[in-house]
């Protein structure tokens, strides 16, 4: 009698997340990619011009907005991407269930939301030492208190993980249906002009400002986690059904 | 102890039946080939023992387990197949360094050895090699890994003769190393008929027969002859195949219990041919469509 | 006697195959077991090889000879000439 192996949800966790790492390697270049373009774009500054006293301010204020908000569309798509078919797959080529496969993944994405947070954050300084360095010699604010960085990373992060949590439950819909791989991007880029048109804060851009809003970081940090939850289950359900068609 | 169990189980597919109502089982550490046309639901039945998909209806046991989303069965077992995705970052040497993690009774030096042997370099890509390479480094993973249950789907595929005999052997020589149970399927029953301990042969979805190799090699006979003698010795006989030759000669085929050994010695003495039915054909005539003969097809125009 | 698994080996054919070889050997007193030591060959198994061959294999092949002949039309005399001159070939050689 050959002796069967035993196994157990942590160990085959581990080692798919280890797995996962090497095999999704293109994630991290692609972060750094997209953040180096972000940080292109952010040269162009919001410009402020104030007058008081009989004399003009113009305030130009170079900020990392815009890198965090390219990580955050790379964290959306990441998502999706590991939803699909082939990477599902290498799971089912090995040791395996769907809900290992689902939780290996989101741990992934957890990894990644937190390493694109700690660069995006980096990235603001590097913006600062640029334009301080070759653009501007006016007076650049470069004091951040080691606190503020911390709490913006967290932050971040958490904010990061929920767009990949959304992602992740945008693919399973995707993968449940192929329908949802037109419907969804539709209804999102079509609400986003919407918003963006009508300079309203409506719909996505709304749904955003419910955590910006959020002052207490208790609450905040509830809101989100409560959200990624809520999200992530729906998406593992999803997938706790579907067949592997390879 | 019985490692896959199947009773009555179904699959449907968008309304149409690929699977139906199969029953079998298959005990530990046999070598069973799957046998069936195209399309007869062969990858089916593979993917359902696998835990990739789900039964429509029935019940479906591997390791006394329902494999759907079981760990425990995908820890015992891996399918081989031509489909088989890996991540295309990492490469062949990647690949079974996350397959050595995986599976616990993975055996390095033979990977390795294997690996030379049929000239595979560790820092190739996988989607970078040919068919036929393809199909040889999956076998390579399928047998390193000596999962207690394993399944391969059509291996071959693209290898040439000789890296299809080597496979042979080397799956063989494994075998013997380390028993285990394995299931090969192949619409080509002569090229792994040696291998075999029984034959599971499955048509339309339905199990057709589950025997060993030795019972099918007997299982038929065929007569060839006259068609005048043929129709008086085999009045009666319940015939599974028939060609004719020219227009009064004839090749039938039948089942040996149809015939006693004295009625064969007297048919042979009125100059009919006799002959044992290999164990190939005689899995094309049992899954036969039922629509007549090639020949049929050209004869109408 | 080599076992069932040196068999299957040497062949590559499926161990259970050469033990269902094995065991027909045995049944016809070829082969004999010896518990935990394996097959042996049996002191008469020389005898009883040929005495099957020549009354199962060599028969058949005779008989199909006088089939073909008859088919042939060839008569006795001519078709135990034929064999004649072939023995006397052999036994030259």
């Amino acid at each position: 009698m050959m002796s069967l192996i035993k196994t157990d949800l942590v160990k085959v966790l581990k080692m798919q997340y280890l797995f996962k790492f090497k095999a999704n390697i293109d994630v991290f270049s692609s972060l750094i990619g997209i953040q180096l373009l972000a940080v292109l774009f952010s040269f162009g500054g919001f410009y402020h011009s104030t007058h008081g006293w009989g004399m003009v301010i113009n305030l130009q204020q170079y900020s990392a907005n815009i890198v965090i908000c390219f990580t955050f569309i790379w964290a959306l798509i990441t998502a999706i991407t590991i939803t699909t078919k082939p990477y599902r797959h290498y799971d089912f080529t090995f040791v395996t269930n769907r809900l290992s496969s689902s939780l290996s993944n989101i741990l992934f994405l957890l990894t990644v939301s937190v390493l694109g947070s700690i660069t995006a954050m980096l990235s603001s300084n590097l913006i600062k030492f640029i334009v301080y360095m070759f653009l501007d010699d006016s007076i650049v604010l470069f004091k951040q208190p080691f606190f503020d960085f911390f709490t913006g990373m967290i932050t971040t992060s958490l904010y990061t993980f929920l767009f990949c949590s959304i992602g992740y439950l945008v693919g399973a819909f995707i993968q449940y249906h192929k329908g949802f791989s037109v419907v969804i991007p539709v209804l999102f880029m079509g609400l986003l002009i919407f918003d963006g048109m009508t300079m309203n804060s409506t719909t996505i851009t709304g749904f955003t400002e419910f955590y910006i809003k959020e002052s207490n970081p208790f609450y905040f940090l509830l809101k989100t986690i409560l959200m990624s939850s809520l999200v992530l289950t729906a998406a593992i359900s999803i997938f706790n059904h579907l067949e592997v068609e390879r | 102890m019985k490692i896959i169990e199947c009773r009555d189980i179904s699959k449907m597919y968008f309304r149409q039946k690929a699977l139906e109502q199969l029953t079998f089982s298959i005990e530990e550490n046999k070598i069973t080939g799957l046998i069936g046309r195209n399309g007869a639901g062969k990858t089916t039945l593979l993917k359902l023992i696998s835990g990739f998909i789900k039964p429509t209806a029935g019940e479906i046991k591997v390791f006394s387990e329902q494999p759907f989303n079981n760990l425990f069965v995908s820890a015992n077992s891996i399918l081989v197949d031509d489909s088989m995705s890996f991540p295309a970052a990492l490469n062949l040497g990647d690949i079974m360094d996350a397959a050595a993690a995986f599976y616990s009774n993975w055996h390095q030096p033979l990977a390795e050895g294997l690996l030379d042997y049929f000239s595979l370099e560790k820092y190739k890509y996988h989607n970078r090699l040919s068919k036929g390479q393809t199909s040889t480094f999956n076998m390579i993973i399928g047998l390193a890994s000596r999962c207690p249950l394993t399944l391969f789907d059509e291996p071959t595929i693209g290898m040439d003769a000789a890296v299809r005999k080597d496979f042979y052997r080397a799956l063989l020589k494994d075998y013997l190393a380390f028993p285990r149970t394995i299931v090969l399927s192949s619409h080509h029953l002569e090229e792994i008929e040696h291998l075999l301990e029984d034959v599971l042969l499955i048509k339309n979805g339905q199990c057709l027969l589950h025997l060993p190799i030795y019972d099918v090699k007997e299982m038929m006979i065929s007569v060839e002859g006259k068609l005048a003698i043929a129709d008086q010795v085999l009045q009666e006989k319940e015939i599974i195949y028939e060609q004719s030759i020219g227009t009064n000669h004839v090749h039938r085929v039948l089942l040996r219990e149809e015939a006693s050994v004295e009625e064969l010695q007297g048919a042979e003495r009125m100059g009919l041919k006799i002959r044992p039915v290999n164990a190939s054909d005689a899995c094309v005539y049992l899954t036969d469509k039922g629509k007549g003969v090639i020949d049929d097809v050209f004869n109408k125009n | 006697m080599y076992s069932q698994y040196q068999l299957a080996d040497m062949y590559t054919i499926n161990p259970a195959t050469a033990a269902k070889g094995l065991n027909l050997l045995a049944d016809e007193g070829i082969l004999y077991k010896k518990r935990g030591l394996g097959m042996f060959v049996s002191s008469e198994a020389k005898e009883k090889i040929l005495f099957k061959r020549k009354n199962q294999t060599l028969k058949r092949l005779v008989e199909e000879v006088v089939l073909e002949a008859n088919r042939l039309q060839v008569s006795n005399e001519e078709l135990l000439s034929m064999i004649k001159a072939l023995q006397t070939k052999e036994g030259n050689q």
